[in-house]
């Protein structure tokens, strides 16, 4: 292999797109630590200024909170919805399971943009935007597509004789699908978990049309943040979200090992 | 190699069935897969189902399961009807060709499985756990997780885990298919003294006829959804009731015949008798390579005797499969097969050598040619 020059070829192409893909993100930490009063590269010096900036800032600081809580309400929710759906459309096959199937992940291939402005003129009419409750729903109809998704396939894969042997070991089938199935399912419970929580933590255009001053989600207040001034806050905020997205991923690679929860 | 001592018969009904199956049908929208199937299993037997994938014998196991149900019969165990029972309330052993343990839990945990499901003492699982892996010879690896087994570790802790509840009848679906040869062979004895041992009812369905003459009481050959013949391993083999029976257990040569009304068969230019009566229609003739004897003087004109057939033929190829060797001939344009157990100094034959073949009117088996 070392010898081999298309794999020296590959090599340099791989790392070329990799340094393509990951350099706006890598650019963000220097600017971070930038002590110039606008965004600008390199910075002509260095300082914290923006990281006590943001701590100091009280809507920064409650938008980061708030989508905190969004997420991880969201992703309960979206498991504890789609584990029974996923279990009833390929375990049960109910009539029309391949419809509902098909219903709950249509959002995913539906224009966000169109999505947000739909959600919005329902939402107005029920009083429901710039509420907790509003964006726990808005975010449920982005995230319930993927959970369903990855759970279902990691469903899908599972030995049914697994199952087969629990039941005619005499497990009653809540039994069965408690002690056999759900732990079996591991790895793509905690992929899920992982993807909702990512997802509902970033979005962004559904958001933009269910916040206001009242409440607003932390990618969003970044939006307007940048819109109106440009100045190397949003590069910590950015620094912030990149390690806690990688403390995400760090976590699932521990307990389980990335390839097996998202490839399989 | 062959366990059963008692002269059974298989074909009658018999007394006292512990495990019965009564005019059992299985659909799958229009395509029947299973019809009117019939079968009744003693206490304490082994019996195999036997065939060819897609002949229903797995559909049959997994109804006795419960596991998919009939879409017409009974099943009844012990005289109580099971048809309509979960899989979870029949009390039946069941072992999968995937294994199917509980990756997530230790073997132990996964042979106590059954145990906690029916609610017994911690100290009475714990005992029996040991005991039942102690039986198949795993009790060093009571702490391990499946993965870290072997392939025939694993269907032994499947045997262990299936047999900890006690059941009223084991159910084996292809449980050595995904062993290797050596490995297979071993599993093959161990299961039948296991069985034997605890004197349990065992449902054994196989694709492999060496699986099913060596280690079964009774031999159940299936096609196409319907029972061919119902026998001890020596019935299906010596007396097959259908040409395919024949030909799926243990090798068969095939030619073609006329039956003549002076009750003899002539195929080519030879002329055979058989056990079968007289008739005029097109017939199977079947013999079994290793019952055929070579007489390679071909001159010889001494003459067969009322028990025996002969024809001449003319050797066009040899194949060496070390235990044996396998001459091919050619009879007036059929080719006949038949096997010597090889020696060290073999005999050295070549092609377009003429010999005489001859072989016992018992092992001329004959079938109707429609059949």
């Amino acid at each position: 292999m070392e010898d081999n020059p298309t794999s020296w070829f590959m090599r340099i192409a791989v790392t070329i797109l990799f340094l393509f893909l990951l350099a706006p993100v890598l650019l963000v930490f220097p600017i971070s630590f930038s002590g110039d009063q606008i965004l600008a590269f390199p910075p002509s010096s260095w300082s914290f200024r923006w990281y006590e900036a943001l701590l100091g800032n009280n809507v920064m600081m409650s938008a980061f909170l708030t989508s905190l809580g969004l997420a991880s309400v969201v992703t309960v929710l979206s498991l504890i919805i789609a584990i029974p759906a996923s279990y009833a459309i390929v375990r049960l096959k109910v009539t029309g399971s391949e419809f509902l199937f098909n219903l709950f992940t249509a959002p995913l291939l539906l224009p966000t943009i169109v999505l947000g402005l739909a959600i919005l003129i329902i939402f107005a009419s029920m009083g429901l935007l710039a509420t907790f409750t509003g964006l726990v729903i808005g975010h449920l109809v982005i995230t319930l597509p993927y959970a369903l998704r990855v759970l279902s396939v990691s469903l899908g894969n599972l030995n049914l004789a697994c199952e087969e042997a629990a039941s005619s070991l005499g497990a009653k089938p809540l039994a069965v699908f408690g002690k056999v199935t759900l732990p079996m399912m591991a790895p793509g419970i905690v992929a899920t978990t992982a993807l909702c929580f990512l997802v509902s933590f970033d979005e962004v255009v559904i958001t933009l049309f269910l916040t206001g001053p009242r409440m607003t989600t932390l990618p969003v207040e970044l939006f307007h943040h940048v819109e109106s001034q440009a100045d190397p806050l949003v590069a910590s905020v950015s620094v912030l979200l990149i390690l806690m997205t990688l403390a995400v991923v760090m976590i699932v690679d521990r307990t389980m090992g990335l390839t097996k929860a998202f490839v399989k | 190699m062959m366990h059963q001592t008692i002269k059974r018969d298989g074909v009658e009904t018999i007394g006292d069935p512990y495990l019965s199956l009564e005019g059992i049908n299985k659909k799958y929208g229009l395509v029947e897969v299973i019809s009117n199937l019939n079968l009744e299993v003693r206490k304490g037997e082994l019996i195999a189902l036997l065939g060819p994938s897609g002949c229903g014998k797995t559909t049959t196991l997994r109804m006795i399961a419960g596991l998919i149900s009939p879409s017409a019969g009974k099943i009844t165990v012990e005289g109580r009807d099971v048809t309509q029972i979960a899989p979870h309330g029949r009390d039946m052993g069941l072992v999968f060709q995937s294994y199917a343990l509980f990756p997530h839990m230790t073997v132990a945990k996964n042979v106590a499985f059954g145990l906690e499901m029916r609610g017994l003492s911690r100290a009475d699982i714990a005992s029996k756990v040991a005991k039942a892996l102690a039986m198949v010879q795993l009790g060093h690896l009571a702490e391990r997780k499946p993965r870290e087994l072997s392939g025939g570790q694993q269907q032994r802790v499947a045997l262990a885990r299936a047999l900890v509840i006690e059941p009223s009848i084991l159910l084996l679906d292809e449980p050595l298919s995904n062993l290797d040869a050596k490995l297979r062979d071993e599993m093959r004895t161990q299961i039948r003294d296991i069985q034997q041992q605890l004197g349990i009812t065992t449902v054994f369905v196989t694709h492999d006829q060496v699986e099913a003459l060596s280690m079964c009481d009774r031999i159940v050959v299936m096609k196409g959804g319907l029972i061919e013949q119902v026998g001890t391993p020596h019935e299906i083999y010596e007396r097959p009731a259908t040409p395919f029976v024949a030909s799926f257990v243990g090798r068969t040569n095939r030619v073609k015949g006329r039956r003549m009304a002076d009750g003899f068969i002539r195929i080519g230019s030879s002329t055979i008798r058989s056990t079968k009566p007289a008739g005029q229609d097109d017939v199977v003739v079947m013999v079994r390579p290793h019952r055929i004897h070579i007489d390679w003087n071909a001159a010889s004109t001494e003459q067969p005797g009322e028990t025996a057939n002969q024809t001449a033929a003319v050797l066009s190829r040899i194949t060496f499969v070390g235990d044996v060797i396998q001459y091919h001939f050619d009879v007036d344009g059929s080719e006949f097969i038949v096997e010597e157990s090889t020696k060290k100094s073999q005999a050295s034959h070549r092609q377009r050598d003429k010999a005489v073949l001859s072989w016992s009117v018992e092992d001329t088996l004959v079938f109707g040619a429609d059949q």
